[in-house]
């Protein structure tokens, strides 16, 4: 007699070694995914869909004011993005960039309240860089020396150093600090970043950035120890690695390029400093950073495609009509195909009967 | 590969299929009149049902307004944009996409407009409820508010009414009359307007006072729901608010205390609480500028206008639970404010300290926020409004107790 197995439709395997051209061919489609999906949406509030994504794409690069405003918009992301990725790369899930980046932007606007009606603008702008690297670090380093201490739990910490950082701003804002109506005094001339072809210098800072930590994740022994750190705690304890001190450093460094973003983001951007002045960049950097797979390079160009969606996006609003709800749809099926399609990426779908994957790579 | 030929196929299909749908649009045709492109900024959107949705609202009035004057209005609005760099670029869009007069409509913005308007000179920029631009160097900036101490002051006059209507029943002992006010923050637009609600209530009934207390938020449902329950468990009988949410009103009808409302009529959500409600409507001043706009000519750089021109107005009565002969007053009142005969801070009517108010400076202008000039205390009253749109009536007066 037969003996009868029953067996499912379909099953997972995980891919081993996928062609990279295979893996963009899949990123790129769950881009074509996110917008079909999306043009429904559009659909239904009675427009049409490709106009619309003309209308989108025109209304974040069509004209130089449009170019500016999303190169603007993609500093923050690709900064915080840059100053997350490490923390990452070692698994250690710090979700508290955004009260980094208010706490660096706090320290630098402590500067302007002290120093400005002293200094010119060189001098002061280089203390606030670095009264926000070191504030911005120091609100990094607090959780990494409990996590390296303590083994507290980095995820939660860092998330509520946010709040903490915050509601410290809010009462500054409303309190001693406020000029009018709970709102601070806009910045000094001389405490604002100067501008190079019309948009903050800033986004020279975070190309700079970019570099140096590619190379400092590439080719340094602390970007080695991080990697290592990251695939195995235990290897790098038996390598002798002091894995508490590599995290403070690693939270350290990651909280003062978030700080730096703190500064740029007030002195360049907003021009004073609000509770929520990080936005919500601290948290759509992380997407920025997974998306890149922690690729510093990738990250200029994914924070670009973020901003030329949220840019495009306001466009298509005023434009079109198409609700504002409408565009944070799109942007946030974008989010889920990209991310989405990662785990196609990682895994297969075998269907019953097909044949079994022989080799590594298929097409 | 073949499955990848598959899913491609299914996504050149359907975006085949929106490209067929795809159809020319001739609506938005003019047949000679004047068509004029107009940009608003909200912080907010219409869900709030309150501050923003109202400015919607003056914004869906004045485009029929105009249309019976034969002016087209082409509005831009961008919703839910932040008071930070955000708004810098959402005035630029808008002034670069057209548009002949851009409206800000949040406190927050006006910094950030500021900073657009110079590059603009012929776009038009007006912060509302603001009061830095009218008076810079700069000719294309505006600011405008309504003299809403004038709806608050009649909304007042209901409540008082009530409370007294409540003392002469029994229900309550003439120190029992108390109102709470749920206030954003302790500024000079909250204090004018809790005063002036405050002086209409005393005016018909003398017993009233007040306890006040902020939730330094000009939006927190939460917070607000909590001070009113906070004011009610205080012994108020009466709430009234300055903030943007409609929870004040459920709260105060689950207490058990009677309610009037600002910037929309809460009636639907509280209906045996709330008495009535003041709001600004934004589609009388809208009209002017744009109409302004449209014939190229100048309007005023601060504006503020009030009941007398319907730019300040009251929502339905609540005519099942407001006490017998509220209409009637209220017509009285409203008659007596339009023709100048009744002075909302008439100074016979308060005390501060114990005493009659003689003098008070209307506007900061060495910027340390504090005001310096400008007085605003003559002929027996406080003049508010009347030197700037901006409210400056930040004077705490006897008969009105800060919580917090």
């Amino acid at each position: 007699m037969e003996h009868k197995v029953k067996t499912p439709l379909f099953h997972l395997a995980k891919r081993t070694g996928i062609a990279p051209s295979w893996a963009w061919l899949i990123r790129l489609s769950s881009i074509l995914v996110a917008l079909v999906i999306g043009s429904l949406a559009i659909a239904i509030t009675g427009n049409q869909p490709i106009p619309a994504y003309r209308t989108l794409l025109e209304g974040a690069l069509g004209n130089e004011a449009f170019r500016r405003q999303t190169v603007k918009m993609a500093v923050p992301l690709l900064g915080c993005a840059l100053a997350i990725a490490p923390c990452f790369k070692m698994r250690f899930w710090n979700i508290g960039a955004e009260g980094q980046i208010t706490a660096g932007a706090l320290a630098a606007t402590l500067m302007v309240r002290l120093f400005a009606a002293k200094l010119s603008a060189l001098p002061l702008l280089l203390l606030m860089a670095i009264a926000a690297i070191l504030g911005g670090g120091l609100w990094g380093l607090i959780p990494g020396f409990f996590k390296a201490k303590w083994n507290t739990n980095e995820t939660l910490f860092t998330l509520m150093m946010n709040y903490i950082i915050i509601g410290v701003v809010a009462w500054l804002q409303a309190g001693p600090w406020e000029a009018r109506q709970g709102r601070m005094a806009q910045f000094p001339a001389n405490a604002c970043l100067p501008k190079v072809l019309g948009v903050h210098c800033g986004w020279i800072i975070v190309l700079v950035l970019a570099v140096l930590i590619h190379v400092y994740m590439k080719y340094t022994k602390h970007g080695y120890e991080i990697s290592v750190i990251g695939d195995s705690m235990r290897t790098a304890q038996y390598a002798g690695m002091n894995v508490g001190r590599i995290m403070m450093r690693t939270m350290f460094l990651s909280g003062a390029i978030s700080g730096l973003v703190g500064f740029i983001v007030a002195s360049g951007a907003n021009n004073t400093l609000a509770k929520d002045i990080a936005g919500g960049v601290g948290f759509t950097s992380i997407t920025v950073a997974w998306l890149s797979q922690l690729n510093a390079f990738a990250m200029i160009l994914i924070s670009l495609m973020l901003a030329i969606l949220t840019k495009g996006a306001s466009t298509l609003q005023t434009q079109m009509g198409v609700p504002a709800a409408i565009s944070d749809i799109i942007t946030g099926l974008l989010l889920f195909c990209m991310l989405g399609c990662e785990f196609f990426i990682n895994f297969r779908i075998v269907f019953r009967g097909s044949r079994p994957e022989k080799g590594g790579k298929q097409g | 590969m073949k499955r990848l030929f598959a899913i491609l196929l299914c996504v050149a299909l359907v975006a085949a299929l929106f490209v067929g749908c795809a159809k020319k649009d001739d609506a938005g045709k003019t047949d000679g009149a004047k068509t004029v492109k107009v940009g608003l900024i909200c912080i907010g959107d219409e869900n709030d049902q309150g501050y923003t949705y109202n400015f919607i609202r003056g914004r869906d009035a004045a485009t029929e307004a105009l249309k019976a004057k034969g002016i087209n209005v082409e509005w831009v609005t961008k919703y839910n944009v932040g008071e930070d760099s955000g708004c810098e670029d959402a005035n630029i869009e808008l002034a670069a996409a057209g548009c002949a007069v851009i409206f800000n409509n949040s406190f927050g913005f006006e910094d950030y407009m500021l900073k657009v308007a110079p590059e603009y000179p012929n776009v038009q920029f007006v912060s509302c409820t603001n009061q830095v631009s009218w008076n810079d160097d700069l000719k294309n900036t505006h600011n405008a508010f309504a003299a809403i101490y004038e709806g608050r002051y009649l909304a007042g006059v209901v409540a008082g009414m009530k409370l007294q209507q409540l003392i002469d029943e029994g229900t309550i002992k003439p120190e029992e009359a108390i109102i709470g006010y749920v206030g954003a923050f302790p500024f000079a637009e909250v204090k004018s307007g809790y005063t002036a609600y405050f002086l209409g209530a005393r005016s018909v009934c003398p017993s009233v006072t007040m306890k006040v207390q902020f939730v330094n938020s000009w939006s927190n449902a939460t917070e607000e729901s909590n001070a009113a329950s906070a004011l009610c468990d205080a012994g108020c009988k009466l709430i009234s608010q300055h903030a943007d949410n409609s929870t004040p009103a459920t709260t105060a009808q689950s207490k058990g205390a009677f309610f009037t409302s600002y910037n929309n009529d809460m009636i639907s959500v509280a209906p045996e609480a709330c008495l009535v409600g003041t709001r600004i409507d934004w589609s009388v001043y809208f009209t002017e500028v744009i109409e302004a706009v449209a014939n190229g000519k100048e309007f005023p750089q601060d504006w503020c206008k009030g009941i007398a021109d319907g730019a300040v107005v009251l929502t339905d009565l609540n005519k099942d639970i407001v006490a017998p002969g509220t209409a009637e007053k209220l017509a009285e009142v409203e008659e007596q404010i339009k023709s100048g005969k009744l002075q909302v801070f008439d100074t016979s009517t308060f005390t501060v300290k114990g005493e009659t108010l003689t003098q008070a400076y209307a506007l900061d202008t060495d910027g340390d926020f504090a005001p310096d000039s400008e007085e605003a205390v003559y002929d027996g009253a406080f003049h508010e409004s009347t030197v700037q749109s901006a409210p400056y009536f930040a004077i705490d007066i006897d008969g009105i107790e800060l919580l917090n």
